[in-house]
């Protein structure tokens, strides 16, 4: 080992030894700052604000919903989506509404658009979760398109419906999607 | 005596991969996934913020212990050679579109078998896609191909990859501010830290030893019928598929299986994608690991072509979700089948007329 390699080491071990002490040091700041319970904290509030916000675009919408006067609230909800094109929220609203004038293809497709736009919808660990009563309704729909598919087996309208009960059954299934 | 050693290390791999599998699973990894190199490469890479889908974000302590597993074993047995510099932009190229393969059908080879322990149907197009692939690549090296000739290299190559496995390590438990981890989705479903890290360093140790390969058990096959890496491979089936009855994970069907599409035909030309890269580079995801981990600098190329591959499935959607592949998916599929076949034809050997 000549001159050069020794300084080399020497070189090598005194930044390895800077380089752990700053690791160590934030470390420390971290835990003091408690930076992981502010990440959890920020999240909770984002979610906070989503429903906040959520509850004043719809608050018609929910409110005729509540009084059962479903078709106005449906215009409502059109006007809310004219407005606000990208929110999956009206996506859920019109599922909802779907399924109280009795439409359940529309309402099971609608569901669909909520989660291929939102997969929070689906997702236990945040308060968007939806999935109860999707599971439900996949769960009721299942056996009586199954049995339409029987009846009218070229109904492209039972076709895509299946299809859309399917791919919520999968989603519901969960992965690593 | 010696055969008899590789075959036990064989199947206690393919054992411990099964039933490894099914229990991190159990223990909070996703549903089908207790393994999946490609997964788990889009969570490492959303992780280093390499693509922004926080939901997809998790440095996976499996992948690191596969590779630290492997390295300590090679070092142990004396068997760590640090080689490379075989046609390396091929490489990281192929394992770009392996990748995208397996993002094209959800899961690696050895997912693939998970999913289809676990009595998912849709996993039968992707088994014979797989299959078929290896077979095609089978009879491209007996035909003449081979990639550019291995050379040694300096020793500081081989511990690069191990290097980075430490550091993944250290970013996993000190989480620095740049590392993501989501708290949400497929993130958020974890085995325990130090559980993941165990049964993949043991994993990691018995495949440095046994040298299993999804692919490469096919592929032998393939080319000389010779049935020890295949044993393993099976091993792993039987092993997830008798843990999944135990635990009630098992759920046999088309329909209602997690991480799964029903565009079978995509499905098939994907893992047709991922068999024939694989066996042309000589080993599937899995077994890039562990190469990588035990000095091959050449699988340690790929695994950054996989690693880039990992962060633009998601960014350009070069995938598939459970409505099915996306047409960028599709078309890089095709690319990726393409690309290969030229590869084939301008490195294979032929015999003077």
């Amino acid at each position: 080992m000549d001159r050069f390699d020794k300084f080399n080491i020497i070189v090598i071990a005194l930044i390895s030894l800077i380089t752990i002490g700053m690791l160590a040091n934030q470390e420390i700041i971290k835990r003091r700052l408690g930076l992981d319970e502010a990440q959890a904290a920020e999240r909770a509030l984002y979610y906070a604000e989503q429903m906040a916000l959520n509850a004043k675009i719809y608050q018609d919408v929910i409110s005729l919903k509540e009084q059962e006067l479903y078709d106005e609230a449906m215009t409502k909800l059109q006007e809310v989506m004219k407005t606000y094109p990208g929110k999956a929220q009206s996506y859920v609203y019109l599922a909802q509404l779907s399924f109280n004038t009795g439409k359940l293809s529309d309402t099971i497709h609608n569901y669909r658009l909520a989660v291929e736009n939102d997969p929070d919808y689906m997702d236990k660990k945040t308060p968007m979760f939806i999935g109860h009563e999707v599971k439900e309704l996949v769960k009721e729909s299942l056996p009586k398109f199954g049995r339409e598919k029987k009846l009218k087996p070229n109904d492209k309208e039972v076709r895509n419906t299946l299809e859309d009960l399917y791919y919520l059954q999968r989603v519901l299934a969960g992965g690593c999607e | 005596m010696k055969a008899l050693r590789l075959i036990d290390a064989t199947i206690i791999t393919g054992a411990l991969l099964g039933f490894g599998g099914v229990f991190l699973v159990y223990m909070g990894n996703p549903t089908n996934s207790g393994f999946c190199i490609s997964c788990f490469l889009e969570n490492l890479a959303g992780s280093l913020q390499l693509h922004d889908n926080i939901r997809m974000s998790y440095i996976r302590p499996e992948l690191i212990g596969f590779v630290l597993g492997a390295f300590f074993m090679a070092l142990q047995s004396r068997r760590f050679k640090v080689t490379g510099g075989s046609s390396p932009i091929i490489r990281f190229l192929l394992g770009f579109f392996i990748l995208v393969g397996c993002a094209v059908f959800i899961g690696c080879p050895i997912k693939m078998i998970l999913r289809l322990a676990a009595g998912d149907l849709t996993a039968i197009a992707a088994t014979a896609g797989l299959i078929f692939g290896v077979w095609l690549g089978a009879k491209y090296i007996r035909a003449g191909f081979s990639l550019d000739r291995v050379k040694e290299l300096p020793q500081i190559n081989g511990y690069i990859i191990p290097a980075f496995a430490v550091l993944a390590l250290l970013f996993l438990l000190l989480k620095p501010s740049f590392i993501i981890t989501g708290e949400t989705g497929p993130a958020a479903m974890r085995a325990p830290i130090y559980l993941s890290l165990l049964v993949g360093l043991g994993i990691g140790v018995f495949a440095q030893k046994s040298g299993l390969c999804i692919t490469g058990g096919i592929r032998n096959f393939c080319l000389v019928r010779e049935r020890t890496l295949l044993n393993g491979v099976i091993t792993v089936f039987v092993s997830a598929l008798i843990l999944s009855l135990i635990m009630g994970q098992f759920n046999l069907g088309m329909n209602a299986q997690p991480s799964s599409h029903l565009s079978h035909g995509w499905t098939f030309l994907a893992m047709v994608l991922v068999g024939l890269a694989s066996t042309l580079i000589d080993g599937c995801p899995f077994r890039q690991l562990i190469k990588a981990g035990q000095g091959d600098v050449d699988a340690g190329i790929t695994i950054l072509g996989m690693t880039v591959g990992a962060a633009l499935v998601i960014s350009w959607a070069i995938r598939s979700s459970s409505a099915g592949p996306t047409f960028e998916g599709k078309i890089t599929v095709l690319l990726g089948l393409v690309f290969s076949l030229i590869l084939v034809t301008m490195y294979r050997k032929k015999k003077p007329a």
